[in-house]
This record gives structure tokens, sequence and C-alpha cells, in this order.
């Protein structure tokens, strides 16, 4: 709270501070979101930049990093839609070639546990995809990345109620989706 | 491949069972819940699963120290060039700063001596105005006075004429 405050005060050499504290965080959600590292780094940078040029912004009603996360959300949010469901479809597609050519070659030396692992993530990025966004964004933010149901509440602006419902819907998605490997 | 039935847990403690498994639950809760896991085999299998499928789902992939290195230097790099950006205007006097406060006093001095000047010429030009053109209808207005006035010097003549004419008659009479 104190880096922020002085960060609102104009000292803009201590947000460096605040770059090498949530950086990894912020590119893991990236990440998460976009499953590619490069997109992910420009986006986790992308709102280091907002959350910068908007610190004066924040009222501190809630903790920098739910402030931040949803800075980071937003904009990936924001970018999964830009790229649109048409973009989504076509690399899964050319990620499933890939995917297929290469078990067929792992098929050689037997049906062995990365096959599996590389089925089930396949499985997995596929029903995160085809979530709804708030589904998504809650079942991320908890199982990936180990936020508490209060500050994800925060993040999304929503209740905790309604985390809840949405965690536990995602949950029952991805269990359903991986039925046989259960 | 074939759809494979689920085991059936208790559908109504199904929330309940995912709060429970990512540690979201009041602690009576909790005690209410592992107790009915000890008897409901359903519920004990959804729980397993939970446990062997989620953690895969979120194992992060390990980047290089390298990587993170690169990134905060190039977040570092991006950040002072919007700032750069944000504040261009002052870089434009950077160069200027030792001599820009007797540049500055001697800019101001020299405009206030030009204002002078100006202002000077000005009222100058405001003394030297040509006189203003009389109309037409006016300086006919006073020729025609002229005329009248010359009109009642002749009758004021010829009065006179007239009075010592009266006087001569007098004396002679």
């Amino acid at each position: 709270m104190e880096l922020v405050a002085l960060c609102q005060q104009g000292e803009g050499k201590f947000f460096e501070i605040l770059v090498r504290r949530y950086m990894e965080k912020a590119f893991r959600i990236a990440l998460d979101f976009t499953r590619d590292t490069e997109e992910a780094k420009d986006l986790s940078q992308e709102a280091f930049l907002r959350a910068f040029s908007r610190i004066k912004q924040f009222d501190g009603r809630s903790s920098f990093y739910t402030w931040f996360y949803r800075l980071v959300v937003n904009l990936c949010l924001d970018h999964t839609r830009r790229k649109g469901k048409v973009v989504w479809e076509r690399l899964e597609s050319e990620r499933d070639d890939e995917r297929e050519r290469k078990e067929l070659t792992d098929n050689t030396s037997g049906p062995d546990q990365e096959a599996i692992a590389g089925e089930t993530k396949r499985r997995v990025d596929k029903t995160l995809d085809a979530m709804p966004t708030k589904q998504r964004t809650a079942f991320i933010l908890r199982n990936h990345e180990g936020l508490p149901i209060a500050d994800i509440a925060k993040v999304m602006k929503t209740t905790e109620g309604t985390v809840r419902v949405y965690l536990h819907r995602a949950v029952a998605a991805l269990r359903q989706c991986l039925v046989e490997f259960v | 491949m074939a759809a494979k039935k689920l085991e059936t847990m208790c559908k109504e403690l199904e929330e309940d069972l995912v709060l429970y498994y990512y540690g979201e639950i009041a602690d009576e809760e909790k005690r209410r819940l592992e107790q009915h896991l000890g008897d409901c085999g359903g519920c004990g299998r959804f729980i397993e699963d939970l446990h062997r499928l989620l953690p895969q789902m979120a194992l992060p992939e390990e980047l290089p120290q390298s990587f993170w290195d690169d990134y905060y230097r190039e977040t570092i790099a991006k950040l002072r060039h919007q700032r750069e950006q944000k504040f261009y205007w002052r870089n434009l006097f950077v160069p200027m700063r030792t001599w820009m406060i007797p540049a500055f006093g001697t800019a101001v001095i020299a405009a206030m001596a030009f204002g002078v000047v100006l202002s000077k010429g000005s009222l100058s030009s405001l003394y030297n105005q040509p006189q203003e053109r009389i109309p037409k209808e006016i300086v006919t207005d006073t020729e025609q006075l002229e005329f009248f006035r010359s009109l009642d010097m002749l009758e004021a003549l010829s009065g006179l004429e007239g009075l010592e004419t009266s006087k001569a008659d007098a004396h002679a009479a």
C-alpha cells in the first residue's frame, strides 16, 4: 500500500518494484487465458502500462492486487473477444492436427502418460474455451492462480455466492469432459 | 469414445464438495461433509476425482530465469517510454535549463519594451489623425448663412442710407 501511495504521488520508480512483485502472477493469468507465451507477455505488460497510467484512480477500497488482476483479466477477455471464436476454432483445429500427429508417433512406443496428459490438456482447453466467460474466469483464478473466492468476487465485481456458483459449474463441466479419465 | 457414466455423488452436495475441495467452506460445514464422506462412496470418489484432475490443469509451464529477466527489462523499458511520451514537453526544455531563466527574463523585458514602443506609436497616430470631413450639406448651409448675413448687411446699409436721406430732408425742410 505504501508503494502504491508513493506511485500515486508521482514517484514512478517505485512502480518498478510493483512490476517485480506482480509480473509472474500477471503473466500466468494472461497465459491461462491465451495459452500463448508471446500474447500473454504482451497482455500482461500492457496491464502494467495501464495500471501505471491509472494508478491515481486506485482508491484503496480493495487491495492493489485485486485491482490490478481485474485489469489483467479485462485485457485478456477483450483480447479473446477481439480474436473471435472463429480464430479460436481455427487454432484449435490446427492444434488438434498437430497433437494427433504427435500422438500417432508416440503410439509407436505405446500409449504412455505423456499422450494421456496431452489428451487431457486438449480436452480441458476445449471445454474452457466453450465455457461462459465468467465461469472460465472464476475457475482460472481459483484453480490455476489460487485466489480466494472473496478476492475473485472483488476482481469480477460480483458476490461471493455468484463466484461459488460459477466455480461449481465450471468444475462440473470439466469433470464431465474428462469422464473417460476419471 | 463411448460416453462413460460418472460415479454418482449426492447431487445436492456437489457445490459444497467443490468448495470443500478448494477449502472454501466454514468449519461446521466441513465437519458435516467429512462425516458424510466417510459414509458415502459416491461423494468420496467425487472428491478423489477432483484431487486427481484439477491440479493437473493448473500445472504452470516452467520458464527459465532469463525469461523473467527479459520480461522485467522489457516492461520497465515500455513504462519509461510511456512516461517520456506523457511528459515529452518537459524534455523540450531540458537543454535550455542552465540559461533558460536569464533568457526568459530578457525575452520578457524585450517584449515589454516592444509593447511600449508600439503603444506610443499608436498614441501619436491617434493625435495625428486627419480632421473629420464636414458633410457637404453642412458646408452648403454654412455658405447659405454667409449669404444671408451679407443680405442682412446690405439691408442694414440701405437702412443707414435711408436714415441719412431722411435726416438730410429734415435739414432741408
